[in-house]
């Protein structure tokens, strides 16, 4: 992948020609942030101010959530076909998450009484962020750049090049983050408002029995927890996904740096062979443990809060 | 703040809220309800073939300790069974040796009695014919007849002469 991604960026920074100097954070920037709403993918109106244009951000959200939802869906169906419930291949791992995320994740914070209601919810969020986070890691785009430079040769203004424009990590984009947390957000009081009711919700929020001034300070600090808790969660998942992939990408700009440098691709290709590509192997490497463990952090905490809201703890 | 990382995008914002909210329903409807449902009730169902395994176990144990129990009461039965037989045999054998040692004996004792019987009966006979003779050769000696009287009062004071001697 890396490899691919440094040619790719070779053959860009080639094509550009040596006219156009080589501007390393532009570029990092351009790979890992949203396709501009200048150009979208599909131009939708806008709506009460706001520019519902397909980017490529929305546009990685819906291959996400379809290929969550065929591949899910597809692999439950088989399995509860069958006459003796025996799970077979991807069933047994899917099995493992479901048990996982429902045994270690939702049970021990929201409790046996809630489980079923919160389960569905929270490992929606681990598989969606989980994937989301984890396409992110395949160059996909960046192959099919390549193919499109060498092969295809398609118009500028085509489809294919406008998908090339923007990052994969649609989790690295913090509304996208913002949004998941909002989820959050509405979970933690629907969850309040069903266990306790709708006002008895808003009075657990702060402890009972205490002296009235005490409340001035006590009920702002709860409100801003209220929304400081979804904050944190979409600053700590977006940066996560954004900082390895700036990481990865800054590695590999030293091939394209050295280059310009020295005025000779071949110092370029040198630095790339020895430090850039067994770094960025390296970071990958570490990527695959921060994908996962963000996507358990995410909906953790989820269910932690939800739980908060259900057992109110003093 | 032209940072492209930085722009709020509310139409982005919106369209994840709309993506997710659309898959947790569908996968929630679809995927994670059956399945959740399913896997509860295969849990039931290992419980229920654990318990099932204990219990036939259980089961298994106290049928091998009642067919143990009969196998002990047949044989000590068989056992009694054939001693007893054995002591009826053997009473039977001593029946029949006894039976047949007292026929035997009654044959013989009757025997005995028949012979003794028989004897003496012929030696009646025997006295008789040698009276007869007795006293032909008698009368012939004396060169006549007694009279039938005196014969027979001297018959009978003979007869009576050897019988007594014999008591």
């Amino acid at each position: 992948m890396l490899v691919q991604e440094a040619v790719q960026e070779h053959a860009a920074a080639a094509a550009e020609g040596a006219a156009e100097k080589f501007n390393a954070g532009k570029t990092i920037i351009e790979h890992v942030s949203n396709s501009g709403h200048d150009h979208p993918l599909i131009r939708l109106p806008h709506v009460l101010g706001i520019d519902f244009s397909v980017t490529k951000h929305v546009l990685m959200l819906w291959l996400v959530a379809a290929f969550v939802f065929v591949v899910v869906t597809w692999t439950v169906r088989r399995y509860l076909k069958q006459d003796r419930p025996l799970p077979t291949g991807f069933m047994n791992a899917l099995e493992a998450v479901v048990e996982f995320v429902r045994d270690a994740i939702v049970q021990p914070n929201v409790g046996k009484k809630w489980v079923n209601t919160w389960t569905p919810l929270v490992l929606t969020l681990f598989v969606f962020i989980l994937c989301a986070n984890g396409i992110g890691l395949i160059p996909v785009f960046e192959t099919i750049g390549l193919l499109d430079h060498f092969v295809l040769h398609t118009a500028e203004d085509s489809f294919l090049k406008h998908v090339m424009h923007g990052g994969t990590t649609a989790t690295a984009n913090f509304n996208v983050t913002a949004a998941l947390a909002t989820i959050t957000f509405f979970a933690i009081i629907v969850a309040g408002s069903r266990a306790h009711g709708a006002i008895k919700h808003w009075v657990n929020m702060v402890p009972h029995g205490l002296a009235w001034p005490l409340y001035i300070i006590l009920i702002p600090i709860e409100v801003m927890g209220m929304f400081v808790r979804p904050f944190a969660l979409t600053m700590r998942l977006a940066a996560n996904m954004t900082g390895g992939h700036i990481a990865i990408l800054a590695i590999l700009s030293f091939v394209f740096l050295f280059t310009e440098m020295a005025g000779r691709a071949i110092v370029g290709i040198g630095v790339g062979a020895v430090v850039s590509v067994p770094l960025a192997v390296g970071i990958s490497g570490l990527e695959i443990i921060v994908v996962l463990v963000q996507a358990y952090v995410f909906a953790l905490l989820s269910a932690v809060f939800i739980g908060m809201a259900i057992h109110v703890h003093h | 703040m032209d940072n492209p990382l930085v722009q709020p995008d509310p139409g982005l914002f919106i369209w994840t809220i709309v993506t997710f909210l659309v898959l947790l329903t569908l996968l929630a409807k679809f995927a994670w309800g059956p399945l959740l449902q399913a896997l509860e009730s295969r849990h039931a169902l290992i419980k229920k073939s654990l318990d099932d395994a204990q219990q036939a176990k259980q089961e298994l144990e106290r049928l091998q300790q009642e067919s143990a129990q009969i196998i002990k009461t047949a044989r000590v039965e068989a056992e009694a069974i054939v001693s007893r037989s054995r002591s009826d045999g053997e009473r039977l054998r001593e029946e029949m040796k006894q039976k047949a040692r007292s026929d035997a004996e009654g044959i013989v004792r009757n025997a005995e009695r028949q012979i003794q019987l028989e004897t003496a009966r012929a030696v009646q006979q025997i006295r008789r014919e040698a009276v007869d003779l007795s006293v032909m050769i008698a009368s012939k000696i004396i060169g006549r007849n007694l009279s039938k009287a005196d014969n027979e009062s001297l018959i009978e004071e003979a007869l009576k002469q050897i019988e007594t001697p014999r008591h």
